[in-house]
């Protein structure tokens, strides 16, 4: 049987809480603090998880490089999910909307020195070529990412941030999902989607005739239906539908709602849970958490 | 409803631009048959991205697109015009603006009356109306689970503007932060108590958070009194939050974002989350309450009904607006 992937969430890190803004308002100390991170990260590793699955951000870079410095790096598999939608979204907010913030990113990029994504930008910008920007936008956040992570960092898998996704899938974009896709299956990177409309994906996967057994898609699958959209039933339908494994879990607490017992018993009741990603905030949390869930899902 | 598709425009390709015209793709029965944006830049990119659908340059041009209704979604000084264009030159009768309706009291006047003529639907976007917890508190309120409603707190905070510059300069005329999130507390103040006019305005320090805050007093014509909070500069609030706490003779309802709590004088207490209010949506697009929004509102127009809040009552969030301004300008 194929091992589960066991992935260490960042989502306590950024100070989230989708249950309420009090417990963000707690985890900020977490996030201030990568040292802490990373070691509940490592703790985490000791008992079971196998990777760690990241919003690429300053907070989640910080966090990966001192992970190489504890050279722990190469023991954990690395789950991006790119754009950082967040911060993309409070620059907008910040620099007066899209164009403001096409702006600020061309100065960031030019600041990386990365030549390759400077020169697709460029040609991407004067030909309005949309796939061009997307390679270059794609090829900065992975400079972003080997710069934190160091040369023994695998990069498994980046995904799509999940409002990317969903907007996508609304739009019918099928050319930026095949040249995401494309993209990184010439890196040797699974190509992934965090979207919270996994039916209406695997539905539009299947109408365009993909092989869904080369991407991974990250989804919502918790016991109460959180997030699960249209419906807790449709998304099983769905998932105990498809032919393999590809499906990571991710909201299994229903943000913090459920306990993680009751959670994990639900997800090792799924066919086709490829794995399963869940955050952490303390300690103990590390040390327990990974190993209930091996125990029940392995 | 048969066959017939709304053909629906969207003006201003921005972020709620996009949110929308995704949104719109989705719904059954609708087709998005123009958009509009006033960016050389936007609208090449997006006539490479977005294929099937024109992209316009300038509202007038819709005129021939035969539009069932049009979404404004500009930045808030172009609201005005660009609705004005849209009745004036026979778009369309439906339109719905995104919040606020305008940049001022006379500007949203002259939408409302302009809505009136044409006999059409309008609604303006203010999106917590659609939140399930909000939409909780209101069914309590309306039940009359706390009995006579005597007064109500309400804050409206994000961390937006924390360590910035810009900060500095939008709070300088207060605008800026009233339209961007007083707005949201002023709009669920109409919904749970009806009418509510601005008694008071000051803006003060907090001094744990460091934070500048503007406070407003409002008052309801039957005697209903409260106090809001606003602050875009407030530490620890990655993403913006509105809450209530409305005080009556039989207990208190507090609501945010994230819960609703009822808290009876016997001690009786219950909280709902969000995750207890059946939030799930048929199509998801960054926060349920779009797919809610955008759906109620494609829902009145095939029934035609009115839909809410209209431009008549968002503009009295406008008119709230520019009475919190002049009365920090009195230093009332």
């Amino acid at each position: 049987m194929e091992r589960k992937l066991l992935l260490v969430g960042d989502n306590p890190f950024h100070g989230i809480s989708h249950l309420s803004q009090e417990r963000s308002k707690a985890r900020i100390s977490v996030s201030e603090s990568p040292d802490v991170a990373a070691n509940l990260v490592c703790l985490a590793l000791d008992n079971g998880a196998n990777g760690f699955m990241f919003s690429v951000s300053e907070t989640t870079l910080a966090i990966l490089k001192k992970i190489r410095e504890k050279g722990e790096i190469s023991r954990l598999g690395l789950y991006a999910i790119v754009p950082y939608a967040y911060e993309y979204v409070r620059l907008a907010t910040q620099t007066g909307g899209l164009v403001g913030l096409g702006k600020r990113f061309s100065r960031q990029l030019v600041a990386s020195r990365n030549l390759g994504a400077i020169a697709s930008g460029v040609k991407g910008v004067l030909g309005m070529n949309p796939e061009a920007l997307l390679r270059t936008y794609l090829s900065y956040e992975i400079s972003r990412i080997k710069s934190a992570a160091g040369k023994g960092a695998r990069i498994e898998s980046v995904l799509l941030h999940e409002v990317i996704t969903d907007m996508a899938l609304a739009l019918n974009l099928d050319w930026l999902f095949k040249a995401y896709s494309r993209y990184f299956l010439k890196c040797d990177i699974t190509p992934g989607f965090n979207t919270c409309n996994f039916p209406t994906l695997v539905d539009k996967f299947r109408g365009w005739d993909w092989d869904l057994e080369q991407v991974l898609i990250a989804a919502p699958f918790n016991r109460v239906g959180f997030q699960m959209n249209p419906s807790r039933e449709e998304c099983e339908r769905t998932l105990a539908c498809l032919k393999a494994p590809a499906a990571i879990a991710i909201s299994v607490l229903a943000a913090g709602y459920l306990k993680l017992p009751e959670a994990v018993d639900y997800i090792a009741g799924l066919s086709n849970i490829k794995g399963i990603a869940v955050g952490l905030s303390r300690e103990e949390h590390a040390r327990q958490t990974f190993k209930l869930i091996k125990n029940k899902l392995n | 409803m048969g066959e017939k598709k709304l053909r629906v425009g969207v003006v201003g390709l921005g972020k709620m631009g996009l949110v929308h015209t995704s949104v719109l793709n989705v719904l059954p029965n609708v087709e998005v048959a123009a958009l509009c944006d006033k960016s050389d830049l936007i609208r090449r990119f997006f006539k490479k991205v977005l294929k099937n659908v024109p992209i316009l340059d300038d509202v007038e041009k819709l005129s021939t697109f035969g539009l069932d209704a049009v979404y404004v979604t500009t930045p808030i000084p172009y609201h005005c015009n660009v609705a004005r264009t849209i009745y004036q030159k026979k778009i369309a009768k439906n339109v719905f603006v995104e919040k606020t309706l305008a940049a001022s009291y006379r500007e949203a006047e002259e939408l409302c009356g302009l809505a009136r003529s044409s006999g059409g639907v309008n609604m303006v976007g203010y999106l917590r109306r659609f939140y399930v917890t909000f939409l909780k508190a209101k069914s309590l309120l309306d039940e009359d689970k706390i009995g006579d409603v005597s007064s109500f707190k309400a804050y409206a905070f994000s961390s937006d503007f924390v360590d910035t510059k810009v900060e500095n300069r939008e709070s300088g005329d207060r605008g800026g932060v009233l339209a961007d999130l007083g707005s949201y507390a002023m709009d669920l103040a109409l919904l749970f108590f009806g009418d509510v006019s601005v008694k008071s305005a000051r803006a003060e320090s907090v001094v744990q958070n460091d934070a500048e805050v503007l406070r407003f007093e409002l008052c309801q014509n039957q005697g209903i009194n409260g106090i809001c909070d606003v602050s875009w500069c407030m530490k620890d609030y990655r993403m913006p939050e509105v809450g209530f706490t409305v005080e009556g003779s039989k207990g208190a309802v507090t609501v945010n974002d994230d819960w609703v709590e009822l808290r009876l004088r016997g001690g009786a207490f219950s909280r709902w989350y969000r995750q207890d209010l059946n939030d799930n949506v048929p199509f998801c697009l960054g926060l349920p309450e779009y797919y809610r929004e955008d759906k109620y509102f494609v829902s009145c127009l095939w029934e035609g009904r009115e839909a809410e809040p209209c431009f008549e009552s968002a503009s009295k969030i406008d008119k709230m607006i520019e009475d919190v301004k002049s009365k920090l300008r009195k230093g009332d």
